[in-house]
């Protein structure tokens, strides 16, 4: 094992002291499991920013009417929105599970439990999802 | 029957002679279990090459001076017991993320700016004299900040960073606790004077929640949660009707 490159003419401090300052190799992420579930969780962005870009292009299709609108039934599609559903509940989930670390609350008096913020995260999920499916399926009748 | 022994391999990094750092390995004895990786340093710097540099001081988990990386870990090596590597070989490297002054002794001119920049210390619009008593607290008050007060400055968290390690401007993980500690603190005054550090483009929000800070944190604070709280007590702020007008 070595370190990773860096600026070998050694650069100096205040103190006048040569230092060696290492690079963060590009591989960093792959050295510990939870780096590499960290860009994943990151990584989960872009195809859900692709298939929003898709959404906005049927949107603008859309601008006709409903009689000149079709869906789009192509097997790839359907195979491409069912990947990127993945990825948007991996990042959702994900998500929605930090929210006991970052939210502190307190309720009469008392600090709310993490569990108990992450469970009204997950509740609002539900509801929130439950209605614009109501919603959807109301416009389409 | 036969002596146990490791090999524990140690950055060497000489700046009047070396262009880059390099691994030197050295066999020790391995005799008592309850032997860590600082009593590994200690035995080769007494007995096998006096020339090896490394920080330490107190040995019992408190003062913070002797984090290195240990097989790629960041850890205070007196707390990393050997018999958790042994047979396998220990490679210890100075900490991530810092410049390297010589063997395992890093620079941390950085962090002590960074420090020094949000303000560690109760900030007091008007000082009472100490005639007037002291400032009384319930436990409840204490249990706000209590966690964020175990920092012991031992800077594993800046090597555990990835986003410190890629952009060293960033506030990292230690300062922001510090600083949390303070604001949450009900007999400090100074949020004003820490917000304009806090909640800059190289402040909090440079924080893109890796979370490996507070994994790798001795004392169990949890910086990642005091940065996440910040960016939230900064936006609300910025939201909420008269939020910037402190109190």
């Amino acid at each position: 094992m070595t370190l990773p490159g860096g600026d070998a003419a050694a650069a100096s401090t205040g103190s006048a002291t040569r230092v060696y300052k290492p690079e963060m190799p590009r591989g960093w992420w792959l050295r510990r499991r939870h780096y590499f579930q960290y860009m994943v969780r990151e990584f989960t962005a872009v195809p859900m920013a692709l298939w929003l870009l898709w959404l906005l292009y049927e949107i603008q299709r859309a601008a006709g009417g409903p009689k000149v609108y079709y869906p789009s039934v192509s097997p790839a599609f359907i195979v491409f929105s069912v990947i990127c559903l993945g990825f948007a509940l991996y990042h959702s989930i994900t998500f929605l599970s930090l929210a006991g670390v970052i939210i502190h609350l307190k309720f009469m008096g008392k600090a709310v439990p993490p569990r108990a913020i992450v469970a009204a995260m997950f509740g609002l999920w539900l509801v929130a999802s439950v209605v614009i499916a109501a919603v959807l399926i109301g416009f389409a009748r | 029957m036969a002596e146990k022994r490791i090999t524990i391999r140690t950055t060497r990094f000489d700046p009047e002679k070396d262009k880059a750092p390099r691994l030197q390995s050295y066999d020790i004895p391995f005799s008592d279990e309850s032997m860590v990786v600082l009593d590994a340093l200690n035995h080769i710097k007494a007995h096998v090459d006096g020339s090896l540099s490394y920080r330490w001081s107190c040995r019992m988990g408190i003062c913070g001076s002797c984090g290195m990386m240990v097989n790629g870990v960041p850890k205070l090596t007196c707390n990393a017991f050997m018999r958790d590597y042994w047979p396998r070989s220990i490679t210890v490297e100075p900490l991530q993320n810092f410049p390297i002054v010589r063997d395992l002794v890093i620079d941390m001119e950085d962090f002590m700016h960074k420090l020094k920049s949000i303000k560690p210390w109760i900030i007091r619009n008007q000082e009472y004299p100490l005639g007037a008593g002291e400032h009384r607290q319930t436990m409840d008050q204490i249990d706000e900040f209590r966690q964020f007060s175990e920092c012991i400055n031992c800077m594993l968290c800046y090597a555990a960073c990835p986003v410190y390690g890629l952009n060293n401007e960033f506030l990292g993980p230690a300062a922001t606790a510090l600083a949390r500690r303070y604001n949450l603190d009900s007999r400090d005054q100074g949020l004003k004077d820490r917000l304009p550090v806090l909640a800059n483009a190289e402040g909090v929000w440079e924080c893109s929640f890796v979370g490996e800070c507070s994994v790798v944190c001795p004392k169990g604070v949890d910086p990642a949660k005091a940065i996440q709280q910040t960016k939230l007590d900064t936006t609300t702020r910025f939201v909420l009707p008269y939020g910037n007008r402190e109190g």
